[in-house]
């Protein structure tokens, strides 16, 4: 079982190392070109250094509270979550600085589509094999060390234990929090610091360079331009990267905690679960993970190996679908054999030993359909993006209002799936299938990061190829490689939206399951009752939350954005050289600035969502929390699906226009387009992502720690 | 070395400067200091090449400043300039970006402008600026301007060639700014009449449309015209633009 874990992780592991120097030895190319991308490299090294630091200081304190309060092993097991996702987001963030000349160059040496494609491809494949690599060499060394070793994962150990505090939980389910939660505070860091970041210096630079002086996009005149670059690789790589280790490790582990509360539910209510099915319920998904992982290995390789086409998107799905369709026949096989031979009607399972395993493939189907849902109301070839572009035509307010329309109206199909997934996956496996649901949709994940970091690589690329004036042909190429990067950063948005919430979902019955601990007797049933005014109270504030925290981001992108706004004009103002090409702008002082502003703004909304579950829970208690979860976790899915589609729609309504419709560049449509594009921007890059993470860093956070406000919160203490 | 410019777009002027054309044009679309940022199209002049300016005054002036700078501009005349320039004394016509690219264009022999279509759209430019519908060539609107024989004439003009978008399909406009955003419906019908009325030969659409100029749209090319001549300067296509200064055709919005 190890040495399955083991190979799927050194292949992941050791095939990103080998494209990672493969990408490395590259060419890239002359010395202007060096010289810009030395630039993005030095901006997001300073980025993420800056930012860990911060981090490291949080992560410390974090740890020391948890093996005070919780036990030695959550805190440890924190400290590798957080080693593990800051890996993954620094190796991410090292290979796209490295890898947006080299496909600058290809595209400068080869003249090829396809060529450079691979490069850029190579790049993002990294980070999509560190991220599910990392995630689960992490989760293998704390199943050989706290499961194996220690035998956190035996029958015996699967009970409930109280600590010194009085505080009681099941070890296991504890150990394998602590790792989420590491995960979760790099990722809440890197997706917020960095959509501050990447839009504060994206606006900064649209709205003085482009707007102000007429310079176009990528223009070395511009002193935000670096910035902009450098955010794609904060934001878009890093933070996207961590995200979905999140979103991975998170689906995992609730699964984990479910199997190892049905055991000890089971025992308690007189209907106990076989010991031996309920440790194979607890590595399944992880093994589960492995197959996808290494379906993706062979997915990427697909598109690695072979000569590609000039049809970058045709090329990135087939990536995709050889890896779904491998992770979906392999998964199938390996679950009729792993099940094969036990009572698996006693988790509950209704369609015999396939059962978790057509609740995965819910999920994956799911997945692939709020895919191409986001697809469907963010692209121009679709009509909710075209109606945006036309409504242009009749004035900014109407781009404003019709965006707001298609964002709100593509809230419902998703969500509808989101439901049909639910329902289909607790049908015929209950919360467990939920949890597998979840896992199904992120288990080929290796291979949606890696076409997801393709795209700020060719972003990065192009930029590149503007700011060292290279050929048209060359422009044309990296420009057609990073059109496609949005379509794809679109459909991954909606696949971390859907499986942020179905991971947040199975979280949320653990976290029941957990506030109930040691009291679950015979009549126990896994209930949220709302018309306990506490819950109902709590999912009301629960659902305002979103707001607030988006509201608190849109500032902080703002507050940013105007110090690069004023920045930018400074400099031309003081320095009239830099327009006329005689003077270099000064890039290092846009970096300062938006390195200085997002990990100033970043501060608080990330205290919001780890402190809020516990500010509630120890004044109002656990029936207060859990509807504060489930109000945060509906309204935010509501939120980031509506932020992120209105936001992507009026992108490329923009898009659309500056392709020569209605007037193109510079007509009165296009400022209207434009106006949408700037305030959507923050929406879609920052808010939308950021609100994936909220809704499970406070699954995690209350599940760790709701057995210690059960017990100590105002209300009971008093009496209330 | 002084070099002499007829600004043709925003304002018609005849400038001595010290600066060679492209940092001429450079310091005219973003200043020195104020930080401005404008289009404008200027040609170059050969000097002396009439008695109507003080050619004497830019010399005398035109010289660099004690810290050695070079002279940004000595302006010479305003208003009613074009008109004593003869056309073989106009050299380079640039069109400048309002970021300070410009793009170079040699002047042509007419002849090459190739045929036109049953009408077309002319921008005026200097030294007014309308525009104009007509169903003649070229060398006959501005034969029909200059000759004097109508109410409204010019002793010379330059207009440009506009290219018609089709306005039955205004959503595969293709990258024309912000010429067509508005009055289109006005537009549509000075045409009907163009081509429906007998003897109607041209018609002004709109006394102040040069604001919403922009290179985008310029057709064939821009012609200078005086009594009995005629010079061509001819707008490169976008494969061609590609070519010679694809940064200037960013710049311009064209791509």
């Amino acid at each position: 079982m190890f040495g399955f874990i083991s190979i799927a992780v050194i292949a992941a592991l050791g095939f990103a190392a080998f494209n990672y120097f493969a990408v490395k030895k590259m060419d890239n190319g002359n010395e202007q070109m060096i010289e810009i991308a030395g630039a993005i490299e030095d901006g997001s090294k300073a980025f993420i250094r800056y930012e860990y630091k911060i981090i490291a200081i949080v992560a410390f304190a974090i740890a020391i509270l948890l093996s005070l309060v919780v036990s030695w092993h959550t805190a440890v097991t924190f400290i590798l979550g957080a080693v593990m996702s800051a890996s993954a987001g620094w190796i991410g963030m090292k290979i796209a600085t490295l890898a947006n000349v080299r496909v600058t160059n290809t595209a400068k040496e080869t003249r090829s589509i396809g060529a450079t494609l691979k490069v850029a491809f190579r790049g993002g494949s990294v980070m999509g094999l560190c991220v599910g690599g990392f995630a689960l060499l992490g989760l293998g060394i704390i199943y050989f060390v706290f499961g194996k070793v220690l035998g956190q994962t035996s029958p015996e150990q699967l009970q409930i234990h109280t600590n010194w505090l009085g505080i009681a939980d099941i070890p296991f389910t504890m150990t394998v929090s602590g790792y989420a939660l590491g995960c979760s505070i790099i990722a809440m860091f890197n997706r917020v610091g960095g959509g501050i970041y990447t839009k504060a210096a994206d606006m900064g630079a649209d709205l003085v360079g482009k707007t102000e002086a007429g310079i176009p996009e990528d223009d070395p005149r511009n002193p935000a331009t670096i910035a902009d670059n450098v955010g794609d690789n904060v934001g878009d790589v890093a933070g996207l990267g961590a995200d979905l280790l999140e979103s991975f490790v998170g689906a995992i582990i609730s699964s984990v905690v479910l199997a190892a509360y049905m055991f000890y539910t089971g025992n308690k209510i007189g209907s106990p679960l076989d010991s031996e099915l309920v440790v194979k319920l607890i590595y399944f998904p992880v093994l589960f993970a492995s197959i996808g992982l290494i379906s993706s290995i062979i997915g990427v390789f697909t598109l690695i190996a072979r000569k590609v086409s000039a049809h970058p998107h045709r090329e990135l799905n087939i990536a995709t679908w050889v890896s779904a369709s491998l992770t979906l026949i392999l998964t199938g096989i390996f679950t009729w054999y792993y099940f094969k031979g036990s009572d698996v009607a006693q988790a509950g399972f209704k369609a015999g030993v396939f059962s978790p395993w057509i609740a995965a493939i819910m999920g994956i189907v799911s997945g692939i359909i709020i895919g191409q849902l986001a697809e469907y109301y963010t692209s121009y070839d679709f009509k909710p993006t075209g109606k945006i572009a036309e409504a242009s035509c009749e004035g900014t307010a109407l781009t404003i209002t019709q965006g707001l329309a298609a964002g709100m109206t593509s809230v419902f199909a998703p969500v509808v799936m989101l439901a049909v997934a639910i329902i289909a996956a607790n049908a015929v496996a209950g919360l467990y299938g939920v949890a597998m649901a979840a896992v199904g949709m992120l288990s080929f994940v290796a291979a949606t990061v890696s076409v997801d970091t393709y795209g700020p690589i060719a972003d990065n690329a192009g930029g590149i190829s503007e700011m060292a004036k290279l050929d048209p042909e060359v422009r044309e190429i990296t420009d057609k490689l990073d059109s496609v990067g949005n379509t794809t950063a679109a459909i991954g948005k909606g696949f971390a939206i859907g499986s942020a919430a179905l991971a947040a979902l199975s979280l949320f019955a653990s976290f029941l399951y957990a506030q109930k601990g040691a009291n679950i007797d015979e009549g126990f049933s896994l209930v949220l009752n709302m018309i306990n005014t506490m819950t109902l109270a709590g999912a009301l504030v629960g659902a305002a939350l979103p707001y607030l925290f988006s509201g608190i981001l849109i500032e902080a992108v703002a507050k940013a954005a105007r110090s690069m706004v004023q920045e930018v004009r400074r400099q031309f103002k003081e320095m009239p050289g830099i327009l006329t090409g005689e003077e270099k702008p000064d890039y290092k002082t846009c970096i300062e600035i938006s390195t200085k502003g997002s990990i100033r703004e970043m501060v608080l909304p990330a205290l919001i969502s780890v402190s809020m579950p516990l500010i509630c829970g120890f004044i109002f208690g656990a029936d207060f929390v859990g509807g504060l979860l489930i109000g945060t976790t509906l309204s935010s899915i509501m939120l980031a699906l509506f932020t992120a589609n209105s936001g992507g729609a009026w992108d490329n309504a923009k898009k659309y226009v500056e392709q020569g419709h209605y007037g193109g560049k510079g007509s009165d449509i296009h400022k209207a387009a434009v106006v949408g594009d700037t305030v959507g921007d923050p929406l879609k890059d920052t808010v939308g992502p950021s609100l994936d993470i909220l809704i499970k860093i406070m699954a995690v956070v209350s599940l760790i720690s709701v057995s210690i406000f059960g017990k100590y919160n105002l209300f009971s203490i008093f009496g209330w | 070395m002084i070099y002499y410019y007829l600004t043709i777009y925003p304002m018609e002027a005849l400038v001595a400067s010290q600066l060679e054309p492209k940092k001429f044009a450079s310091y005219m679309a973003l200043g020195s200091r104020k930080g401005s940022a404008e289009q404008l199209a200027f040609m170059t002049v050969t000097p002396d090449c009439s008695n109507s300016f003080d050619w004497k005054h830019a010399i005398e002036h035109c010289k660099p400043h004690p810290d050695g700078k070079l002279k940004n501009s000595v302006y010479l005349s305003i208003y009613r300039v074009l008109e004593h320039i003869p056309l073989e004394a106009l050299g380079t016509c640039y069109l400048v970006t309002k970021d300070g690219l410009s793009l170079p264009i040699e002047k042509m022999d007419y002849a090459k402008c190739g045929n036109s279509e049953p009408f077309s759209l002319y921008q005026e430019i200097c030294p007014v600026s309308p525009l104009t519908i007509s169903s003649l060539k070229p060398v006959e609107f501005a034969e029909y301007i200059i000759n004097g024989s109508g109410k409204i004439s010019l002793p010379a003009i330059i207009f440009a060639d506009i290219g018609i978008i089709d306005f039955d399909d205004m959503e595969n406009s293709g990258n024309v700014g912000g010429f067509y955003d508005h009055n289109t419906e006005h537009l549509k019908e000075c045409i009907s009449e163009i081509q429906e009325r007998d003897g109607k030969k041209t018609k002004i659409v709109d006394r102040s449309y040069a604001s919403r100029f922009s290179y985008q749209v310029i057709g064939k090319g821009i012609f200078a015209a005086r009594e009995n001549e005629i010079v061509y300067y001819p707008m490169p296509g976008r494969e061609e633009l590609k070519k010679i200064d694809y940064d200037w055709g960013r710049s311009a919005l064209i791509f």
